[in-house]
């Protein structure tokens, strides 16, 4: 039963593929300007991004971030939203949102949460109190909150659960879902609404999953379910299998995913777009990104290191004062963090750039069609010892015609 | 405006000179318009006052923000923030190789005037007492005592602008006896030689620093011997005064009358600052900015005072709104009526009544901001009423429109961060810091369920970890009754693992 084809509010510029992995670069025209695709878009929970003004996310060169709607459905509430106009409005960020739809926090809250056709009850964490998420009311918290990109409500339980009966209920209770979705959605002509491909683990599932999910021929694509604590050469799979059914200019969102090798791989396993809250939230503990791979900075070695946090970064703390930067070092940011919240905030810009940069390199690469060298560069700098290479991650590439081991 | 006659002017001076021109006083003891200048740094008009730093940065306001969206031309710095290394290591910020290692380390702008004093503003008081070779202070990982030399050594490799000279003031203790009150003025005394003489054993090329002799917060009496000295010896080698009693300024000797004064006297209110200002105080470190940003209170006064719309009534007008306050979840209105500042400018109260009330660290940095702002234009106020001759019709006017305190904090403030930690430590107990943030209303079970949902429980697959709740991690629930260093632990915890 595929309903009449919805209305859509993005465009979808695809730029260039790389000739041997299955990766892709775009733009995404979207209600509030056009977006890079491969993109890493960072998660600003409660409507802020880690104590980051708009201005120095914007700064950093974001121009897609994400709301968790269960959040905001609870603070500040679907009232203010409507009072205010809007998350845009609301946290004066004048460039794309992208919200979930309260469903990916039910994978934690589900030991507490009860799932019904009707759609989801679990207790409010703020006062205990029975609350139900339908899809309609997912939507009309989107509509409210007026995100330039919509997740329809799913059926989400840990792809590790054995119980495949459950799962095929699951992924067969998402597609009716997202039929809810799209009848209760009010604003397809200035939000897009994005299907989640669902099935867990198991590739069968998937592909029928797939195929029902495009059939409904929404504005976007997410593939859901996944960041759940599987195992990364099973992750790559189900990235593999979906893509590889999906209509070529549609955009494509992998849910959950933002360590820096995660998003490289399923770059090239054909996915556009990425989110997680570790690279901002890891950022608080002094967890800095580089291409060399995470630096604790609260680690006493870096108390007298007074190199910048990555070498090269144009980052606003690492550039020079003479670059027009800040000239932060790494002892510094040992000398503050968890100490003042500034160097969260220092380390939290450091890190968005970090992860938005790596996707513009990606971008380029994949135009200019050499991204089977940028993968072995980018390996190759992370890794000190081919034999250290993640074993899923060689893989996973071999299987898109790139050998990580060879020279 | 009349100029001081006695002061050199800015181009004969000698680089890294401080100069003080006084463009307004009529008597001692009333109030001030200054200009202190230092060549390469913004000239500061007085009565001004510095960002109060923590650790090198004003509390929440990021080294980009404090460029882009603060007016501050100086800042205060305590070396107590930088060196709890010592004794066993050479504290990092000493190892920064260069011009200026203190200002590249905390990345202080070039033209931002910098002064470093031994301790925090206000001071938490050290467990260690001060003896006649040392000073105890108070750093993040518990009291140290440095000498009078190794202070000296350190102003010296850190170059700042202006150094605040070692007194011997036992912070804390309620009544000081009369032999400590010499002890006092002995040991400042001595300790003011030794920076002095540090300063004279600088090679030419290195980088000058000025020196602002500590006034005791005794009566003149006890300290006369200090003061006749200051005059007789070393009036030529300081450039300012630190005043730690801003009441015992008529004490303070003629001969010294030029030089600015920079007040410790920590004001809790703006009145307070006034009064300070009517002692001819010229700049101020002012804590109270801070502390109402904690709690979550935008300031909201003037200066001079708006006229009252109505002369009968007797209602005070609050200094601050109480951003906590579920009134302002709907309100699109700016923090203050007609601030420019960015967090008026760019947002409203009810984002950041939403953001303290999800505590979001965006919230206090936006009221941080807002807060300076509010200071800042009330100072331009005051020294504008100084020259106008108002001041003291003003300062009625003023005390009479707003309430004579600050609003009571309602709400939870940021996680407690280090320096807090100890000033209750310090008393001896360490009191609730927030109410319970969960009722019971449901059974302990799943009371307990739901908060290891919420990430309060340490979770040893990062995979699983990315999905913790950020405000169990940065915010306060369930954490308020554990002693604040447990909670430090605790977050530690979660993210050594991943
Ligand atoms: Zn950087
Ligand atoms: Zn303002």
């Amino acid at each position: 039963m595929a309903p009449v084809p919805m209305p859509s509010a993005l465009s979808f510029e695809l730029l260039g593929k790389c000739s041997v992995t299955k990766a892709r670069a775009a733009t995404l025209q979207l209600p509030h300007g056009p977006v890079p695709l491969p993109i890493f878009m960072p998660v600003a929970t409660q409507a802020s991004l880690k104590g980051l003004t708009p201005e120095q996310l914007e700064d950093a060169g974001c121009r897609l971030c994400l709301n968790n709607t269960y959040h905001l459905g609870l603070k500040p509430g679907q009232a203010t939203l409507d009072a205010i106009g809007g998350a845009h409005k609301f946290q004066s960020w004048p460039h794309n949102i992208l919200t979930d739809s309260g469903g990916f926090q039910m994978v934690s809250l589900l030991k507490l949460a009860q799932v019904t056709e009707e759609g989801v009850r679990f207790l409010s964490p703020h006062d205990g109190s029975p609350m139900l998420l339908t899809p309609e009311h997912s939507i009309s918290l989107q509509n409210s909150i007026g995100s330039d990109i919509i997740m329809q409500l799913d059926d989400v339980i840990t792809t590790t659960s054995p119980d495949l009966a459950r799962m095929t209920e699951a992924m067969e209770r998402s597609v009716r879902w997202l039929d809810r979705c799209i009848q209760a959605h009010k604003y397809p002509e200035r939000q897009n609404l994005f299907c989640i491909i669902q099935g867990g683990l198991d590739l069968d599932l998937r592909r029928k999953c797939t195929a029902e999910m495009v059939a409904r021929d929404t504005p976007g694509i997410a593939i859901g379910g996944l960041s759940g604590g599987e195992a990364k050469d099973a992750y790559c799979k189900v990235v593999d299998t979906c893509t590889g059914l999906l209509p070529e200019k549609k955009p494509r969102y992998v849910m959950g995913i933002g360590y820096p090798e995660d998003l490289v791989v399923s770059v090239a396993l054909g996915a556009d777009m990425f989110d997680c809250v570790w690279p901002t939230r890891t950022a608080r503990f002094g967890n800095a990104i580089t291409a060399r791979g995470v630096l604790n900075l609260r680690n006493a070695v870096y108390s007298e290191d007074f190199g910048p946090i990555e070498e090269g970064c144009r980052c606003v703390c690492c550039r020079s004062q003479e670059d027009g930067g800040l000239g932060i070092t790494r002892a510094y940011i040992y000398h503050v963090t968890a100490k003042e919240t500034t160097g969260a905030h220092l380390l939290t810009m450091h890190n968005v750039q970090y992860q938005l940069n790596l996707m513009r390199l990606v971008r380029e690469a994949i135009i200019e069609d050499r991204y089977p060298a940028f993968l072995k560069e980018f390996f190759g700098k992370l890794y000190d010892d081919k034999s250290k290479y993640p074993e899923w991650a060689v893989d996973a590439l071999r299987g898109v015609g790139v050998d990580l081991l060879s020279d | 405006m009349s100029v001081n006659e006695q002061q050199p002017q800015l181009s004969d001076l000698p680089p890294e000179m401080l100069d003080f021109n006084i463009l307004k006083a009529t008597i001692p003891l009333a109030p001030r318009l200054g200009r202190l200048s230092l060549p390469g740094r913004k000239s500061i008009l007085t009565p001004a006052f510095l960002g109060n730093t923590s650790r090198g940065a004003v509390p929440h306001i990021s080294q980009d923000n404090f460029r882009k969206c603060t007016t501050l031309n100086g800042v205060y710095v305590a070396l107590e923030d930088f060196i709890e290394k010592m004794p066993h290591k050479q504290p990092p910020v000493f190892q920064v190789e260069g011009e200026e290692p203190l200002r590249q380390f905390i990345a202080l702008p070039k033209e931002t005037l910098l002064v470093l004093g031994a301790r925090r503003a206000p001071p938490v008081p050290s467990p260690a007492a001060n003896t006649n070779s040392e000073v105890g202070l108070y750093t993040s990982v518990g009291f140290r005592s440095i000498s009078s030399e190794y202070f000296a050594a350190a102003v010296r490799n850190l170059q700042p602008d202006i150094v605040v000279g070692l007194a011997d003031i036992p912070f804390g203790q309620e009544s000081i006896g009369t032999k400590r009150k010499d002890k006092m003025a002995d040991r400042t005394e001595t300790w003011m030689r030794d920076i002095i003489a540090k300063r004279k054993t600088l090679e030419k090329e290195e980088r000058n620093f000025n020196i602002f002799a500590p006034i005791l917060p005794i009566e003149r009496d006890l300290q006369s011997w200090y003061l006749e000295h200051l005059v007789d010896d070393m009036a030529a080698k300081i450039h300012g005064v630190a005043i730690y009693d801003s009441f015992l300024l008529d004490g303070l000797p003629e001969e010294l009358h030029h030089l600015p004064r920079l007040s410790f006297d920590t004001p809790a209110t703006p009145q307070a600052l006034l009064r300070q200002v009517n002692l001819g105080v010229d700049v101020f470190t002012v804590p109270f900015v801070t502390d109402a940003t904690d709690a979550g209170i935008a300031l909201d006064f003037t200066f001079p005072a708006p006229a009252k719309q109505d002369a009968e009534s007797n209602v005070r007008q609050s200094l601050g709104v109480d951003m906590w306050r579920t009134e302002h979840a709907l309100s699109v209105t700016s923090l203050t009526e007609g601030c420019t500042c960015y967090a008026c400018t760019k947002h409203h109260r009810a984002y950041v009544q939403h953001l303290l009330s999800a505590k979001e660290m965006l919230g206090w940095v936006l009221i941080q901001l807002h807060n300076h702002a509010i200071l800042d234009a009330f100072f331009a106020g005051i020294r504008n009423s100084i020259e106008n001759g108002s001041f003291d019709n003003d300062f009625a006017a003023f005390e009479a429109y707003y309430e004579p305190a600050l609003p009571e904090k309602t709400g939870q403030g940021p996680r407690v961060r280090g320096y807090q930690f100890k000033s209750e430590e310090g008393q001896g107990k360490v009191p609730k810091k927030n109410p319970k943030a969960y009722k019971p209303l449901m059974g302990e079970t799943d009371r307990l369920k739901l908060q290891a949902i919420h990430g309060q429980q340490p979770n040893k697959k990062p995979e699983v970890a990315d999905q913790i709740d950020d405000e169990a991690l940065m915010g306060l629930v369930d954490l308020e009754n554990m002693r604040p260093e447990e909670q430090l632990e605790a977050l530690e915890v979660e993210d050594d693992k991943s």
